[in-house]
């Protein structure tokens, strides 16, 4: 295999790579404030590619506007849920919780077939003209928005924990929930937040990835698997391990195809997923932890 | 009524009706309809143990219910193995590949053990495709023949609803025995405080493992019940969406209970083929629920969850003991 042709996978594994953090991201977000796996999470990144398709249908929206309204009302999707069917759960047992998530990823994912059809629906790319040559390898001009939106994303989520005090409060709770509270920090809010942040981030990589793929009322299920793997494998609650375990996993899965072969392509992440779950619970970046009574 | 003639009338009315349906009704595709309600009832048992005993739910039942359904297909089509054999050889190869998931992931606190199943579901579904010299891959496998022992063929609708009913309920004695003795009483300890159960010497991770791989085993059964009564299988029917129907029915049945989540299967699985159970039911409203069903399902869970959460098993049991009170009182007077 050429270096071109090499460099040309490692393209695809970071393009991909970069999807799977943003939804890894999401499941990061949500761990850190609620000690729960939300089933919902590729949902989110289905809603960002339909809702955008919707604004640009129905509503005759700009491809910007379209965009943004896609992101901003999966993000309301996501703080309404919470406010809705997680909240009202005081006890906020795990396994009631994960339960919740995994009904309201079927009452989304059938939501949206009712406004939106069956079918796979497209988006236009962000910016037309012809794929980028860098060193004998194709860019496509989405796949640099891609980038781009991933930077920014991590970008700005690392200045809003690390900067403001609605940050740093979110990062007390994950820390310890009753301590943060006990300074004063608004700990139901965090978890109300925490949704809406992972929606978000859920719905950047899926409106990102239609004009790529293309967008469905199904597609949301094995991109959350995906990017559990990915959180998985950076080990989960830790924003930074979710990055490089999204950039890793895609990498890993586009450099199996070019040396193994691509009949098994969507299971790799998933075998991924087990081995991590069987040999290093914590993840590769992740420290363990041990049960307190 | 005293509570032991209601807990008998609770075994002998269930058991009526079940053994009464082939009698009054002949409809073929009815009668077809209940068997597949046979068949999910026997599924969830093995799942009712796994979530209202053991505190855990798996997002890839449907991998199993395929292992066993293309096992049993493969070696009585392929290798003209019998009947019998197959649905063995399905029940110890879902259980085996249970044993594989369930050991590692259940080592781990928490609930790994959903995504480890949700990600195993996902892999035998791609499998299923693609391992086409075994499974025919998307364009399924045909021509299963009905189940058979000896000279004996199950080839009519009847035949069928007694072989899967048989299974069922087998499956649901086993149950009750594992819950009524040592194991269900650990397993309660269990649900309770992992960490009590352990202080009382249960070996915590056995249990789950153990409960885990009958489960698994039951739906390997369930897959090869469903091979020979409909003749086909595809990768479209052991899907994700499949596994989730199943932990609906087994979350809207209820903890601790079995009789819960049965009853569950039964109502949820007839209740996109209601118009061909309720006669004069409109085709309209039949074809609504089917359209709404995974809205209904979702949205079910999640209230189920909020506001009942001990499920149909936990409103039966509430609705027994005002029963008691009631009683009670009235002796009193």
């Amino acid at each position: 295999m050429g270096s071109a042709e090499l460099l040309q996978f490692i393209v695809a594994g970071l393009k991909n790579g970069s999807i799977y953090a943003l939804v890894a991201l999401g499941f990061t977000i949500v761990f850190a404030s609620t000690g729960v796996i939300n089933f919902a999470q590729g949902e989110f990144f289905m809603l960002g590619g339909m809702l955008s398709v919707l604004a640009l249908q129905s509503l005759g929206l700009p491809l910007p506007a379209a965009i943004l309204f896609g992101v901003l009302a999966t993000t309301a999707v996501g703080v309404v849920f919470e406010l809705l069917a997680i909240r009202p759960k005081k006890d906020g047992d795990p396994l009631s919780l994960i339960i919740i998530t995994v009904g309201g990823s079927i009452l989304l994912q059938s939501l949206a077939r009712h406004m939106m059809g069956p079918d796979e629906l497209p988006v236009p790319a962000f910016t037309q003209g012809r794929s980028i040559i860098f060193a004998g390898a194709a860019i496509e001009r989405q796949t640099l928005w891609i980038w781009g939106i991933t930077f920014a994303a991590v970008l700005a989520l690392t200045i809003l924990y690390r900067k403001t005090a609605f940050g740093r409060g979110m990062r007390a709770c994950a820390i310890d929930r009753d301590g943060a509270r006990l300074v004063g920090v608004d700990a139901r809010m965090m978890v109300t937040a925490s949704f809406g942040l992972a929606a978000m981030l859920g719905a950047l990589a899926g409106a990102a990835t239609a004009p790529l793929t293309q967008t469905v009322f199904n597609g949301g299920a094995s991109i959350g698997v995906k990017g559990f793997a990915a959180a998985i494998l950076g080990g989960l609650g830790n924003p930074i391990a979710a990055v490089l375990g999204g950039l890793l996993l895609g990498l890993i899965e586009s450099l199996s195809v070019a040396f193994l072969s691509s009949t098994y392509k969507d299971a790799i992440a998933l075998v991924v997923l087990l081995l991590v779950l069987f040999l290093r619970p914590q993840g590769l970046f992740g420290r363990k932890t041990k049960e307190k009574v | 009524m005293s509570a032991t003639l209601r807990r008998s009338l609770a075994l002998v009315v269930p058991l009526i009706v079940v053994l009464g349906v082939p009698l009054v009704i002949d409809d073929r595709f009815v009668l077809k309809v209940l068997s597949l309600v046979g068949i999910n009832v026997l599924i969830v048992v093995g799942l009712a143990l796994l979530f209202g005993y053991a505190g855990q739910i798996s997002l890839g039942h449907a991998g199993f219910v395929g292992i066993g359904a293309y096992t049993s297909a493969f070696v009585t089509v392929r290798l003209g193995w019998p009947w019998v054999a197959g649905l063995v050889l399905a029940a110890l190869l879902a259980a085996f590949g249970g044993l594989l998931l369930a050991l590692p992931s259940l080592r781990l606190r928490g609930h790994y053990l959903a995504m480890a199943t949700l990600g195993f579901g996902e892999i035998m579904f791609i499998a299923f495709v693609e391992a086409e010299q075994i499974t025919g891959g998307v364009d399924g496998f045909r021509g299963i023949p009905y189940a058979w022992i000896g000279s004996f063929e199950f080839e009519t609708a009847e035949a069928n609803y007694w072989l899967v009913w048989l299974m069922a309920g087998l499956a649901m004695l086993i149950a009750y025995n594992i819950v009524r003795l040592r194991p269900g009483r650990a397993m309660r300890a269990l649900h309770g405080s992992e960490l009590g159960a352990k202080a009382c010497g249960i070996d915590v991770v056995r249990l789950k493992v153990q409960v885990f791989v009958i489960s698994a085993g039951m739906a390997g059964v369930a897959g090869a019940l469903y091979a020979h009564l409909i003749g086909f299988i595809s990768p479209s029917v052991f899907t994700l969406h499949f596994s989730i129907i199943l932990v609906a029915m087994t979350v809207l049945g209820g903890t601790s209970s079995i009789a819960g989540p049965v009853i569950a299967a039964v109502l949820l699985t007839m209740l996109p083929h209601l118009d061909a159970i309720v006669p004069g039911m409109p085709e309209t409203v039949a074809s609504v629920l089917q359209d709404w069903q995974a809205d209904i399902y979702g949205l079910a869970i999640i209230l189920v969850m909020l506001f009942v959460p001990g499920g149909v098993a936990g409103a039966l049991r509430r609705f027994s003991s005002r029963k008691d009170a009631s009683v009670e009182r009235s002796d009193a007077a």
